[in-house]
């Protein structure tokens, strides 16, 4: 069972202000819940696999600029530094 | 028991390009946000392309620190929000599948203490925050990405240390070993920084963040854990906690935010397959590793005689190391071994002056010779060597032009010789009941010359003279 | 002009100087500037393209090299970065956001002289299977403007379906492609994962997600892919293809071959006119010679938790950059500390973004990803298995696309449960990484359905062969709009 508390704490973590508490609980609530299928899918002996590609196949260590300036495109301060709000 | 144990991160600052992109590698000394691409940015839509040199370069460290290595390396997404990070998650390595990171663990010899290894891990710097803003309300924070993407090694250790002595011994044994394996250059500001984390006896163990350098890291620990023994003395409860190393005011703070609050929720980065590195591209790596620094001691001191603490002092650094191995021959090795331990070091002792200098082994090798030659005295070579590091002219032509060489002709020298006994009348006399006086006419001979005479020419010439 | 055309018969008419490029072009802008307040396909239209068609034209009188597509209009989804275009990821979020590069789809389309006509709606951030979660508003069924077209990739399927473009670019994450092009009767095509680049795909599910073409004949598809597919080195996911020409041999038929009916695709819940018409095409296909048996794939049952939780977790993790500091929408930071503004700045995203962001913390997190997330990733691998030993038994496996008909606007947005379940024929090939493909089978009571079919990992061509034998046995009437 999911609380609400737990719910609040991870849009905490993932960094989204939440409106409509309420009923973004409610659906999230069963959202999980339906999850719990998962429970009875008897896969504990199962292992993760993936896809693996040889050492030899990847990137050369070239430089190669990227050819425009690109922070020009995007949000600037002075042509240069891109802006945060102040850290605590 | 104190224990200390140390997470290294060491900038690949060999490599050309990032770790996922062909942005340059070195963002030192660029325009702000000048070293960016779409990738390196994290901009919607890009993918990493990973650097093949950087995996293997990691590897080599991880064998050098006598690491297992395994048969397939993952990355891992480690996630938490902080403005340097582009994406917002860091691509790492983790061993929560099996061991996926690049080096498993090892060991390393500090004197004769073990110090063991607990994984090498490969992943992406974030890019430098730099503070702005007069009054705390219109306080900002200005961001320079060029830094990110560059290609980190982390390297984990055992608690095993004891004392900050034994964490320095390490920081230089594994400087010399990085530099050695031609994958960083410890000396570049921010190369290598660290987090540490100090326990003493019956107290809870302490993490200290954000170490920026090897020298501050020593610093840190010995702040932590006089720190430490002073509450444990007054009977206050040592808490565990994460603090942050303060590199102005050489202290550590306690962090203001719950930093065990975070949950990475680390898992598989999907966007890069595993990475297999079987064995026979393993026994390449091992093979093409550049000769380790014990290895090249021994070989300096069986090969050609050369003294233990000579041969120690030049083989843990790589640039006098690598000055060695390609100027000296089977017959001048110590002359040359002489040269770069007792004139060169002192003359190029910091990174600038080793950039400058226009010194090449040739050089080397023609002082060696000309010395064993008798063709230049010590002194002399000294001299033309000083003026080597900053014109990089040949020797030959720095002795000429310097007036260096050595005075050997037998008529010339005669004449000097000869004005010196007429000149010493009583000194002269002196020789025949005290046979060490002739030194003290060599030295006559070597002030007319302003030292350039053939020391054991004069000396034969001047017995045969007093006679 | 008829703009009714395949892709196949554009490229004939304009090699023969039947049309012209701009003539066609135009037309098409005409169109959809007719039926697209009804539709609302696009969320923006290309002003340069008739421009664009008239260099092509050009192109081709003076004899110069021209590239396959010869000026075709395609529409691509608004999640696939076109360089100096805006792509929005029909998000708030991302309303100003500019692409500074093209994707390497689009790179290969432009060599190839196709003309983007617009960028399409979609579900915001490609969540969703109505393009209800669009934030820029939903598009409508143009069989019927009450319902909805399916999604996420909605946009891309209206725009072909009602003849505003020849063809789209979709992405199918866990039915994105497949499941618009079965309720708006148009193909729709999931390759083998890696078979596409993703560079330049604003990620969703990254593990599990491709680029589709949505086209209205299965030959268009063979077409498209074999622009599309192969090796590309800034993904480091894609597959040699050895250059297959996928168009060849593509009406080789269907004879011999053996087709396993999916159980768990056809139990409960499932409509019975959907159930009807793939009874239907079973039969059409025993017609041509091939050998139907049923097959159960346990593990289907669990793929739709597994689907969430997996999509949720990277879902969590590849929209976390949008902080909106580097790239977004007007918001400054001054005043702000980072936690509270970077909270503020990401409320800009919808209801069913955020709602699955949660889930993506809390599914992976230190305290429940042993409940959720490996569990997932489990069932992934043994579904995966599953799949590879069905492929033991038979050449291809058939299902509906879609287990209901295509239902009203505002019908189960509110319901996250039942439209989970509206996924669970088409998530089973993203978690196994094999190609599937939706072919228009039959209209009921004026809405379309679907069948899909699905192939062993890199058995795309094979898969496009019975793909064009079933849609060989089907003649469906024109879109009424």
């Amino acid at each position: 069972m999911v609380t609400e508390e737990e719910i609040e704490q991870v849009a905490k973590l993932m960094k989204i202000d939440v409106h409509d508490h309420k009923e973004f609980v409610e659906k999230v609530h069963d959202m999980i819940n339906y999850f719990d299928i998962l429970d009875s899918a008897g896969v504990s002996e199962e292992e993760i696999s993936m896809k693996d590609l040889p050492l030899t196949s990847l990137r050369e260590d070239k430089h190669i600029p990227f050819g425009e300036n690109l922070i020009e495109k995007l949000n600037n301060y002075k042509g240069h530094y891109v802006r945060a709000p102040k850290m605590v | 028991m104190t224990k200390i144990g140390l997470e290294i991160h060491c900038q690949l600052t060999k490599l050309e390009s990032k770790l996922f992109c062909s942005c340059k590698a070195n963002y030192r000394e660029q325009e702000i946000n000048s070293n960016v691409c779409p990738v390196c940015m994290g901009l919607p839509g890009t993918l990493p392309r990973i650097n093949q040199k950087a995996i293997e370069k990691a590897t080599i460290i991880a064998m050098a620190l006598n690491c297992s290595t395994p048969e397939k390396i993952a990355f891992f997404r480690k996630n938490y929000f902080y403005p340097d990070l582009p994406k917002n998650f860091q691509i790492t390595q983790l061993n929560i599948y099996g061991d996926t990171s690049v080096g498993g663990t090892g060991s390393i010899m500090v004197g004769d203490k073990k110090i063991r290894i607990t994984r090498v891990q490969l992943e992406e710097d974030p890019g430098r925050l730099i503070y702005e803003g007069s009054s705390s309300k219109n306080q900002i924070t200005l961001v320079d990405y060029n830094r990110a993407g560059t290609p980190l090694v982390e390297i984990v250790t055992e608690p095993d240390f004891e004392n900050p002595k034994q964490v320095r011994e390490f920081l230089n044994i594994l400087s010399d070993l990085l530099e050695n394996l031609n994958v960083s250059d410890p000396s570049l500001e921010g190369a290598m920084r660290a987090d540490a984390n100090v326990s003493i006896e019956g107290g809870n163990k302490v993490e200290i963040k954000n170490i920026g350098s090897f020298h501050d890291l020593e610093k840190a620990v010995h702040f932590e854990i006089t720190r430490q023994e002073s509450l444990h003395s007054r009977e206050i409860p040592i808490i565990q906690e994460t603090r942050h190393w303060d590199d102005k005011r050489k202290i550590t703070i306690s962090s203001r935010s719950k930093e065990e609050e975070l949950d990475y929720r680390y898992f598989l980065e999907g966007d890069i397959p595993w990475i297999k590195i079987d064995s026979d591209t393993r026994e390449k790596l091992r093979s093409e590793m550049p000769e380790s620094i014990s290895s090249k001691k021994n070989r300096y001191i069986s090969e050609y005689g050369i003294p233990g603490q000579v041969a120690d002092v030049l083989s843990s650094d790589k640039f006098y190391s690598d000055l060695f191995d390609k100027s000296h021959s089977q017959t001048n090795a110590k002359e040359v071994a002489n040269i770069i331990t007792t004139d060169l070091m002192g003359l190029v002792d910091t990174r600038e002056k080793r950039e400058q200098s226009k010194l090449t082994p040739e050089h080397l090798k023609d002082l060696a010779d000309y010395i064993q030659e008798g063709k230049l005295s010590r002194s002399s070579a000294k001299n033309a060597l000083y003026e080597i590091v900053k014109s990089g002219k040949k020797l030959s032509q720095t002795i000429t032009e310097l007036d260096l060489g050595n005075l050997s002709n037998e008529d010339e020298l005669l004449k000097i010789i000869k004005q010196v006994i007429s000149e010493e009348p009583k000194a002269v006399e002196q020789t025949k009941s005290n046979p060490q006086t002739i030194n003290f006419l060599v030295g006559k001979v070597m002030q007319k010359t302003k030292g350039k005479a053939d020391p054991s020419l004069t000396l034969n010439l001047l017995k045969k003279e007093v006679e | 002009m008829n703009l009714k055309i395949s892709a196949l018969e554009y490229v004939e008419q304009v090699k023969n100087g039947d049309i012209s490029a701009e003539d066609f072009v135009s037309s098409s802008i005409d169109r959809i500037k007719n039926v697209d307040d009804k539709l609302h396909a696009f969320l923006q239209v290309n002003s340069k393209a008739v421009e664009h068609a008239q260099q092509i034209d050009k192109k081709i009188k003076s004899g110069e090299k021209v590239g396959q597509c010869f000026g075709m209009p395609i529409s691509i989804k608004d999640n696939i970065c076109i360089k100096h275009s805006k792509t929005t990821c029909a998000s708030k979020m991302l309303e100003k956001f500019t692409a500074p590069y093209d994707a390497t789809v689009i790179s290969k389309l432009k060599q190839e002289d196709a003309i983007f006509v617009g960028k399409a709606n979609m579900d915001e951030f490609a969540m969703g299977l109505t393009t209800e979660f669009s934030a820029y508003g939903p598009s409508k069924n143009p069989w019927n403007t009450d319902y909805v077209p399916g999604g996420s990739s909605g946009g891309s399927a209206v725009s072909v379906s009602a003849f505003e473009c020849i063809a789209s670019l979709g992405s199918d994450t866990g039915g994105s492609v497949r499941n618009p092009a079965s309720f708006c009767s148009v193909v729709g095509f999931k390759p083998t994962y890696g078979l596409i680049s993703r560079f330049g795909l604003i990620s969703y599910a990254n593990s599990i997600e491709q680029i589709g073409p949505i086209t209205r004949t299965v030959k268009d598809t063979a077409f498209l892919l074999n622009i599309l597919s192969g090796l590309d080195s800034n993904d480091n996911t894609t597959i040699e293809n050895g250059n297959q020409d996928y168009l060849a041999d593509i009406d080789s038929g269907i004879e011999g071959k053996k087709i396993g009916i999916i159980q768990e695709m056809m139990g409960e819940g499932i409509d019975p006119s959907v159930l009807s018409a793939t009874n239907d095409a079973v039969s059409k296909l025993e017609g041509l010679g091939a050998v139907c048996e049923k097959v159960s794939i346990d593990m289907v049952k669990y793929s739709v938790a597994s689907y969430y939780t997996i999509t949720a977790t990277e879902a969590g993790s590849n929209l976390a950059r949008y902080d909106n500091l580097r790239y977004g929408y007007e918001f400054p930071v001054e005043g702000f500390e980072f936690n509270s503004y970077i909270s503020k700045a990401r409320a800009k995203f919808g209801p069913e973004v955020i709602r699955r962001m949660i889930l993506g913390g809390f599914v992976p997190s230190a305290g429940h990803a042993g409940k959720y997330f490996l569990k997932a990733l489990k069932v992934k691998s043994k579904l995966t298995k599953e799949v590879k030993d069905a492929f033991k038994k038979f050449d291809y496996l058939i299902a509906p696309t879609v287990p209901v008909l295509p239902f009203k606007l505002g019908e189960k947005i509110d319901d996250p449960i039942a439209l989970f379940l509206v996924d669970i024929n088409t998530v089973m090939s993203n978690l196994s990484g094999i190609p599937s493909i939706s072919v228009p089978f039959s209209i009921s009571n004026g809405l379309p359905i679907g069948i899909q079919l699905l192939a062993n990992h890199g058995e795309d061509k094979s898969l496009l062969q019975a793909a064009k034998a079933l849609e060989s046995t089907v003649n469906l009437p024109e879109v009424p709009i």
